[in-house]
């Protein structure tokens, strides 16, 4: 077919759209999605695995800890107000205070994962002792991995910013802000599970 | 004697039912092909005449042709849908009606999977600690339901004797429960229907169902510990049995041999088979079985034994003597 | 948007194509083919990649004939049957079935869909190299005789650490890991592609069939694969660092891995199964002269079964411990399946029914597909019923219900979808009487295999048996079922001798052979490496017939760079541009690093420290920004630009 017949000209659109009329954004959601489903997949394992116990946490493990697990959460959830400063900077396109926000946050990012990773102490239990421990260490593990991905974008994007920086970024600094929601809000009922659940179940 | 014609109970099959459960799953397994078989008919037919015929309308898409074209999809929709209810209905029916074994007093025997090979339990309240246990070979009494309570101490296994009832997994953990009754006397052949390793295709059994009374005289006997051997030659042949390596797995009641490895091979002799329903019980065939199981069966559990001739013989004579 | 005022222009525009090819096509060399991120690249690698492993799932299944052929045959042993099966179980789920499906699906949707390549390009690519390597790796591992020796199923506690030693079963997992990483970044593509690249005009209520069903599946995949994906975990971490979830003496469970196993499983029948339609509605027009009846019905069925598929998993497990009420709601599930389906194939027999059939290859392997699927289908209701399942769970009726579903439902489509297609790929076309071999040979060889199949499991055969005692009397049928094999093979062996033979001799096809409706048929065979010069624009959902041979267009993307236009979700209204990033080795190279993490793991736990550090300094690369040429880029505006406020 060689014949065409010229209806409308796009090149006036913008080429720099924030939220679902972005790319990045459906891409940052549908990874949400798959690793919020997936950790949702863990927390099924660990009340099915509740059933096969008369006492849980198992008979001789110790209960978790609450102290360190609990300021990490405190920090996180401290920490969504400047990720949506962050995103609604980004979506004015002003560069300086994107620039903040996101060193800001990665700085913050570092500090959680630092404490995620002394977490694993707080479990008080070796991941192979029994199915109790296997869950529980699969699963701040599995969203400790999440913060690590977060945090190597964030710091990418903070280097970005100063090097590299182009309008097309700021929809990307927005999409960092709403992963790093997902991944504080996701961590909330998962909190609850793995340091409570051996308390209420 | 019926139990020594082979191969009669070498074939199994859910279509010639000789069991409560198989023969109603048979039943519906009639309404099921009936049924399927005009639908799938009724299909064709009209593709073929769609594809075949002559007349077609000028404009597919003219309102009156759609029109005709949706009444008859959404008639199909809905006969499709009254099927699925009745069928439905039937299932539910059935399900229920074989979930639970009649109010009759039950049989109960303890299933318990090995890899390769089936254990047979009959507890027995009345003398605890004198419980029948039994290898590849479940003997019924005809008529009595039979409520199987199942275990395994490996993989997962599947008990299934299709003459009789359909299948019911053996899980590491979860302790699972069937029933089973036989019609009519017989041997049915069954065999582990859920993947287990190297030797799952031979994994066999037989179901021996007998009239009440023989299968009374039966477990008499089973219940009983091993013939003493008859002369000096099985009396050797036990030596070998238990000074040899057998002993570490096999169990033979009213001797030392206590293991509980390989089957409990106390009334050996009277098995219509050996290798988990794999062969016959003659003696060439067990003398082949004990030299080199690998070649049977590759991967079992049983290693080979390099015996002399004559302690061969000698066992070979002890264990066919073990009725 | 601008409104532009609608002037006519009939033009040939060389200066336009060469510029928009110098942006858009792949470097030349191997080092330019491992770079390409072309969906036409990706998705043609996908799709032969997967016949290849189509063809070495078919030799193995020969194999397992041969072996089956008669009763204690020697040819195999046990060993190396468990192996095989497992092996062909495996490639033809995970290695086959799904990426030949993401394969076709990466290569059409954008023609259909009028768009210039996928959302994600790059990580389009990167999900074909972990696929291919996913796939070389178990392959290695049959080869030096470490395949997969427990089931595709992988049941615990057979797979776990105790009964399974040894590197096989870990080298299944890691494999599964690779599967799912490919098939979910596909998901991500293909439903952002769907959602966000629409030709303007082409509201969801005109989106090509096939199109729908992509959609679909790649949703399943997102909510199935995440299941599987932690199961292997799981069992990956029971068996290389000692792990209990699938251990009942420290409180693990082997059901756990059953239900998270089905709970993906199941879908992945559908995931699979659900493209073959869609193939069929898609071609059906060109082959009857009309649009398909009941396009509404068909995409309300695609949509519902995709639902549907979700509440059936635990049909796989009716011989399980399972409270009565439970099994009640997955026996209703599963049957009522069919009404879906029964609407597809019945507006598909109405669409003949009031068409003008043109009996070509691609129908033909229609009509195979539609008899064969019926037959399936049937069996399918039966086995919904726990009693009747109870018998033929497992056995070798089971093995026919589903050889003749996914043959019906999936290759018969594939290989109508294969004939058709073609010379839209190549711009030749396959001999029309090697395809009529081609079918007739395959549908009497499926009948011939698979048939005798279920008599053979109501007289009791299991599956998965490495052979058979004479005195069961199944003999006989096993060798019909074997010489169908062979049948089979003769016919895959014309297809692959037409495909050759077309490559050098096929007529050549031009730009629409078969005179169809969609998009895809609206540029020239073998498409251009920017897919179509300017934007079109849809009216209908026969966009090519309703066009009367004047393709409207937007134009205005970009020329010097890899633009593409964005539209709106549902109405497919244009809204913005987006640039690609063009074509690139990083997602080759993130792909490897991704390969040694998980391949090390299997050996090392140092795997991880090695995979990540390598994957995040390869992630780096290939997401850090090219130095621009053009200032007005890199400029910053201070303020907000009217035109780019956020609305």
């Amino acid at each position: 077919m060689n014949r065409e017949r010229v209806v409308a000209d796009v090149s006036g659109l913008p080429t720099v759209v924030f939220g679902p009329r972005n790319l990045g954004w459906w891409g940052t959601t549908g990874f949400a999605v798959i690793e919020g489903f997936s950790l949702a997949l863990c927390a099924v394992t660990y009340v099915y695995l509740r059933k096969n116990y008369i006492v849980w946490p198992p008979e001789g493990t110790k209960l978790p800890s609450l102290l360190l697990p609990t300021i990490n959460m405190g920090i996180m959830l401290a920490s969504l107000p400047l990720a949506l400063w962050t995103k609604k900077r980004a979506e004015r396109l002003e560069l300086g205070p994107v620039r903040i926000g996101l060193i800001l946050s990665s700085l913050v990012t570092v500090v959680t994962f630092g404490l995620r990773i002394a977490e694993f102490t707080a479990l008080n239990t070796q991941w192979n002792s029994n199915a109790y421990s296997s869950i529980i260490w699969t699963i701040l593990g599995f969203h400790g991995t999440l913060m690590l991905i977060d945090l190597y974008d964030t710091i990418g994007l903070t280097l970005i910013t100063f090097l590299r920086m182009e309008s097309k970024w700021f929809p990307e600094a927005a999409d960092n802000a709403n992963y790093w929601l997902f991944t504080v809000l996701v961590w909330v009922p998962m909190y609850l599970l793995v340091y409570f659940g051996p308390r209420w179940l | 004697m019926m139990l020594l014609q082979a191969p009669h109970y070498a074939q199994q099959s859910m279509i010639d039912p000789a069991g409560t459960k198989a023969g109603a799953i048979n039943d519906f397994w009639h309404f099921l092909i009936v049924t399927a078989s005009i639908v799938t008919a009724i299909v064709f037919i009209t593709l073929f005449i769609a594809l075949a015929k002559r007349r077609r309308p000028a404009d597919p898409e003219a309102p009156g042709e759609q029109r005709s074209l949706t009444r008859w999809v959404t008639g199909s929709v809905a006969v499709t849908l009254v099927i699925i209810v009745v069928f439905l209905f039937m299932d539910f029916r059935l399900g229920r009606a074989i979930a639970t074994p009649p109010q009759r007093t039950p049989l109960r025997v303890n299933v318990i999977g090995h890899q390769w090979w089936w254990e047979f339990q009959y507890p027995d309240s009345a003398t605890p600690g004198n419980w029948i246990s039994t290898a590849n070979e479940l003997h019924i009494p005809v008529g009595r339901p039979v409520i199987l309570r199942m275990s395994a101490r490996d993989v997962i296994h599947s008990f299934w004797v299709p003459n009789l009832s359909g299948k019911k997994d053996l899980i590491p953990g979860h302790d699972t429960e069937t029933w089973i009754e036989a019609d009519s006397a017989g041997i049915y052949r069954g065999q582990c229907a859920e993947f287990c390793g190297l030797q799952h295709a031979k994994m066999a059994l037989l179901v021996i169902a007998e009239p009440e009374r023989q299968f009374e005289q039966w477990a008499l006997g089973a219940r009983g510990a091993a013939l003493a051997p008859a002369d000096s030659t099985a009396k050797a042949g036990e030596q070998v049995f238990l000074t040899g390596g057998c002993s570490v797995c096999h169990a033979i009641g009213g001797t030392m041999a206590g293991g509980t490895v390989g089957p409990n091979l106390t009334h050996f002799g009277s098995r219509l088979t050996i290798a988990a329903a794999s062969l016959p019980n003659t003696k060439g065939n067990l003398g082949g079985w004990i030299v080199d199981p690998q070649r049977i069966k590759p991967g079992s559990f049983m290693p080979p034994n390099a015996l002399e001739p004559d302690q061969l013989e000698a066992l070979l004579a002890y264990l066919e003597g073990l009725k | 948007m601008t409104t532009a005022t609608a002037r006519v222009e009939t033009i040939a525009q060389p200066e336009l194509d060469v510029e928009l090819d110098a942006v858009w096509r792949s470097r030349p060399g191997f080092i330019g083919w491992l770079m390409s991120t072309d969906h036409k690249s990706i998705g043609k690698r996908y799709v032969a990649t997967a016949f290849i492993f189509f063809c070495l799932a078919g030799l193995e299944a020969a194999t397992m004939r041969a072996q089956l052929s008669r009763p204690e045959n020697g040819l195999l042993g046990p060993d190396t049957y468990n192996q095989v099966f497992t092996m062909h179980g495996t490639t033809m789920m995970f290695l086959f079935a799904v990426p030949v499906m993401i394969g076709i699906g990466l290569y059409l949707v954008p023609l259909m869909i009028g768009a210039r390549n996928v959302a994600f390009p790059r990580a389009n690519a990167m999900g074909y190299w972990v696929y291919l390597i996913g796939g070389l790796l178990i392959y290695s591992g049959f080869f030096v005789n470490s395949g997969p020796d427990a089931g595709w199923f992988a049941y615990v506690p057979l797979a776990g650490p105790q009964f399974s030693p040894g590197k096989r079963v870990d080298i299944w997992a890691q494999m599964i890991t690779f599967t799912e990483i490919a098939a979910l970044v596909a998901s991500v593509v293909q439903i952002t592609t769907i959602f966000k690249l629409r030709a303007p005009g082409m509201s969801l209520n005109r989106v090509p069939i096939l199109v729908w069903t992509t959609l679909v599946v790649q949703f399943m995949i997102m909510f199935a694969m995440p299941s599987v994906a932690t199961a292997s975990l799981f069992l990956a971490m029971d068996r290389l660092i000692s792990t209990h979830f699938f251990n009942p003496a420290e409180g693990g469970d082997a059901l756990l891995w059953q239900h998270r196993f089905w709970f993906f499983g199941h879908p992945e029948v559908y995931i699979m199964f659900l493209p073959g339609p869609g193939i069929i509605s898609s071609l059906l027009p060109a082959f009857t002269r009309r649009p398909v009846f009941g396009y509404p019905a068909l995409v309300l069925a695609v949509i519902a079964t995709g639902f549907i598929a979700f509440g059936l998993w635990v049909h796989h497990m009716f011989a399980t411990p399972l409270p009565q009420l439970g099994q009640s709601f997955f026996t209703a599930a599963s049957a009522l399946v069919a009404i879906p389906n029964g609407i597809q194939i019945f507006c598909w027999i109405a669409t003949i029914w009031s068409g003008r059939p043109i009996f070509r290859t691609p129908l033909l392997f229609t009509i195979g597909s539609i008899i064969i699927f019926v037959i399936g289908g049937m069996t399918g209701v039966m086995i919904a019923s726990v009693p009747f399942d109870s018998q033929v769970h497992d056995t070798y009726f089971i093995v026919a219900h589903f050889h003749y579903v996914i043959l019906g439902g999936v290759v018969f489509p594939l290989f109508a979808g294969f004939y058709y297609w073609w010379p839209k790929v190549t711009g030749r076309l396959l001999s029309e009487a090697a395809g009529k071999w081609n079918f007739w040979l395959m549908f009497i060889g499926v009948n011939a295999t698979f048939f005798p199949m279920h008599q053979l499991g109501m007289e009791g055969m299991p599956r998965r048996v490495y052979t058979y005692l004479a005195g069961t009397g199944w003999g006989d049928l096993n060798l019909v079922a074997s010489i169908g094999a062979l049948v089979i093979f003769s016919s895959v062996v014309v297809f692959l001798g037409n495909v050759i033979w077309s490559l050098r001799h096929g007529q050549i096809a031009g730009a629409n052979p078969w005179n169809a409706d969609s998009l895809e048929w609206a540029t020239s065979s073998p498409p251009p490496s920017y897919n179509f010069r300017d934007t079109p624009v849809v009216g209908g959902r026969a966009p090519v017939w309703e066009s009367g041979g004047e393709l409207p267009v937007m134009t205005g993307l970009a020329r010097d760079r890899q633009q593409v236009l964005l539209t709106t979700v549902l109405d497919a209204e244009p809204d913005s541009r987006h640039d690609h990033p063009g074509h690139t080795i990083w997602p080759f190279i993130l792909a490897v690093t991704i390969g040694i993490f998980f391949i090390v793991l299997i050996f090392t736990p140092w795997g991880m420290p090695i995979g990540t550090v390598l994957g995040f300094i390869a992630y780096a690369r290939y997401v850090w920004p090219k130095k621009r040429h053009d200032p007005s880029i890199i400029e910053l505006p201070r303020s907000v630009p009217p035109a780019e406020v956020p609305r």
